[in-house]
């Protein structure tokens, strides 16, 4: 009854994930770049309200995908961005931002050093900047219930193309595509689990903030779209974990994607094992271009110490979500509670 | 198991009768109209389906109860410009003139006349007795010159008459209607899954005036809600999933539930669950409301109707059951 059409733009094609069967009960929500879904929504819906005119500069701190999906909205739209990143921004990344006219604004080094570390450092240089220009806009992934808002339209391609869904399992960044595409989900499906993936040492589920090896996973900082309430249960994945899931799901299925997708498939794949009357969409933010010299390599692998032991084949249950393991995999049943809630009953 | 989609029959019906009346002389139209028990789904939606563009109407899928309906005969007369109708019913007036507007000035045409209304449909409860009686007399006049109008046509018409109309006009597929703009946003397929639809009236004596009733006002984040209901309802339809169609109508009825709270909901939610029905729907502009079965769950809808009607409320329509177990209590105007 309706035609295919073609895309206007580039950024309305990156947008939605291809749905993908990993198994008799589990789906891939393969992305090319899943933080377009915000980033293009939260511009598009700025310049309808008017909060972006003519002359105004979109700033973001990001040293991650969501400054590619904002540099790449910003071409559409002939608007100048500035990206204020980690001084250890990706190589490739920082070539492709600049290519597309970006400006990559780099925090200092020692700014690691010091707490909060570059989160904190690239949140500073942000204020600095919006004085510097008369009209800026910030998209503000972390604070800016756009974000998760977007994600309604992941929901909607979900429903149509598999009806009920029984469980979502993704990883946890900014919150935004966990806490909405789970909302909308429930809208019609209210029952519907949420599987947080994170990595050790990232502060969102309770660990103290430290060293992580898993880029693209964990935060040091709590970003206010992280809806804890949202969560059934919370994984932690190692790199190493991380890493081999990543060739596993390649390997596997064909499907090319970074690390944070392969932590996220090795939950999915135990859970949707385990819960096999559950329908289950796994999400996979994005592809594993990137990751070739590293991820992609077995030297590279071997010489991290990540191609060797083997991984446990179902994750360890803790009781205590305030204390990292070191390494491996690890759950914790988070009901569905606040974060306070938690972190009070671990505490005495 | 009865079929909600009505495909189109009710135009021939009417041609046929138009033919009869011509044979004897008498120059008048006819026309029909179903009525409705309220929606499956109703909202804000954006206009191409996505959550992120900015257009948005208000709009709604409405469920259809052909067995009963509005016939409205169109008496012309040469003499006087405008419509004698039954006075209290000036939608029915508006929809005459308009009508009258659209296909006058031919040679021959009638300057005014008088329609006259019979209809079994119940008022004030969200049945869509106004909206039928437009269409049929929209029909009735458009009989009388002659003049084929497509669905689309009937439900401007309509809306140009009423501000608001819900979709019964459009009998041939199931739509997503902008109820104040007459326009189908989508068309979901051809016809609804075979279900059962248990109606009932929420709210026995109490009348609602829809020309008084406030437009509802969704912010964004209900409209993305909307948008994830109707891919819902877009699949359910498709796939004739009454499950997911049950869920979709039990969303959007909690939803709208601030506009017209329904009493004696959470009383019926909880039946449903009994009875292992799939959903709720309402009328967003009426009082009665419907528990939702799959086809085949006859005796649990029956044993639900039971329950509901010691509750003490109005059975309205069992829609997909057969014609013996059909019950029609309260169906008078």
């Amino acid at each position: 009854m309706t035609v295919r059409s073609a895309f206007e733009e580039a950024t309305d094609a990156y947008r939605l994930p291809r749905l993908v069967r990993l198994g008799p009960n589990l789906y891939g929500a393969a992305f090319t770049l899943m933080k377009m879904v915000p980033a293009r929504h939260i511009i598009r819906k700025a310049l309808a309200d008017g909060q972006i005119g003519p002359d105004t500069v979109i700033i973001e701190t990001t040293s991650g995908t969501f400054g590619l999906a904002l540099a790449m909205q910003a071409v559409h739209i002939g608007r100048r961005l500035v990206l204020v990143s980690d001084p250890v921004i990706d190589e490739r990344l920082y070539r492709r931002l600049t290519a597309l006219g970006a400006v990559v604004d780099r925090v200092p080094a020692e700014a690691g050093l010091v707490p909060g570390g570059f989160q904190r450092a690239r949140l500073d240089r942000l204020d600095e900047l919006r004085g510097e220009h008369e009209s800026t806009f910030c998209p503000e992934q972390y604070t800016n219930p756009e974000n998760p808002r977007s994600y309604a339209s992941v929901a909607e391609l979900m429903v149509e193309a598999l009806g009920q869904v029984d469980c979502v399992i993704g990883p946890v960044g900014s919150g935004g595509s966990m806490s909405g595409t789970t909302r909308y989900l429930r809208s019609v499906t209210p029952e519907c689990r949420a599987v947080g993936v994170d990595t050790q040492h990232s502060i969102l589920f309770g660990h103290p903030d430290g060293k992580r090896e898993l880029r693209g996973l964990g935060m040091s900082l709590m970003p206010a779209n992280l809806d804890h309430t949202t969560f059934d249960d919370v994984h932690w994945v190692s790199a190493a974990a991380a890493y081999q899931s990543t060739r596993a799901l390649y390997a596997q299925h064909a499907l090319f994607m970074g690390p944070t997708s392969g932590a996220s498939f090795r939950v999915a794949d135990w859970y949707a094992r385990t819960n096999p009357d559950q329908l289950t969409v796994v999400m996979l933010p994005d592809e594993g271009y990137r990751y070739t010299d590293t991820v992609y390599n077995d030297e590279w692998l071997a010489a991290q110490g990540h191609l060797t032991p083997s991984l446990p084949p179902e994750p360890d249950v803790v009781t205590d979500p305030t204390v990292p393991a070191d390494g491996g995999w690890q759950t914790y049943h988070w009901g569905r509670r606040e974060h306070p809630d938690v972190i009070a009953l671990a505490v005495p | 198991m009865a079929d909600l989609g009505f495909k189109g029959n009710t135009v021939r019906r009417l041609r046929e009768v138009h033919v009869v009346a011509a044979e004897l002389g008498v120059a008048q139209g006819v026309g029909w109209a179903p009525a409705h028990h309220g929606e499956l789904l109703q909202g804000t939606f954006a206009d191409d389906g996505t959550t992120s563009e900015r257009r948005t109407y208000r709009a709604l899928v409405t469920l259809p109860l052909p067995h009963l309906g509005s016939r409205a005969v169109f008496h012309p007369s040469q003499d006087h410009w405008g419509v004698i109708g039954t006075p209290e019913l000036a939608k029915v007036r508006r929809a005459a003139v308009r009508a009258l507007r659209e296909f006058g000035g031919r040679p021959g045409t009638a300057k005014g006349g008088q329609i006259e209304i019979t209809s079994d449909v119940p008022r004030g409860i969200g049945m869509g007795s106004s909206t039928s009686d437009v269409t049929a007399t929209i029909r009735a006049v458009a009989d009388y010159h002659g003049v084929f109008l497509t669905p689309e046509e009937v439900g401007r018409l309509a809306v140009a008459a009423e501000c608001a109309s819900d979709s019964i006009m459009i009998d041939d597929r199931v739509v997503l209607f902008a109820h104040r703009d007459g326009r189908v946003l989508e068309t979901f397929g051809p016809a609804l899954p075979p279900m059962i639809v248990l109606g009932c009236d929420t709210d026995p004596g109490r009348e609602v005036d829809t020309l008084a009733m406030r437009p509802a006002e969704h912010d964004d984040h209900e409209v993305a809600v909307f948008g994830v209901l109707r891919a819902a309802l877009r699949r359910a339809i498709a796939l004739g999933d009454v499950g997911l169609l049950g869920r979709v109508a039990t969303a959007s009825t909690v939803l709208n539930e601030r506009y017209l709270p329904k009493p004696r909901l959470a009383e019926l939610h909880a039946l449903l669950r009994k009875h292992g029905g799939c959903g709720i729907q309402v009328a967003h502009s009426g009082t009665v409301a419907g528990l939702i079965f799959p086809p085949d769950a006859r005796d649990a809808a029956l044993r639900c109707r039971d329950a509901v009607r010691a509750m003490g409320l109005p059975i309205t329509c069992l829609i997909g059951l057969d014609e013996t177990t059909t019950e029609r209590e309260m169906v008078t105007a």
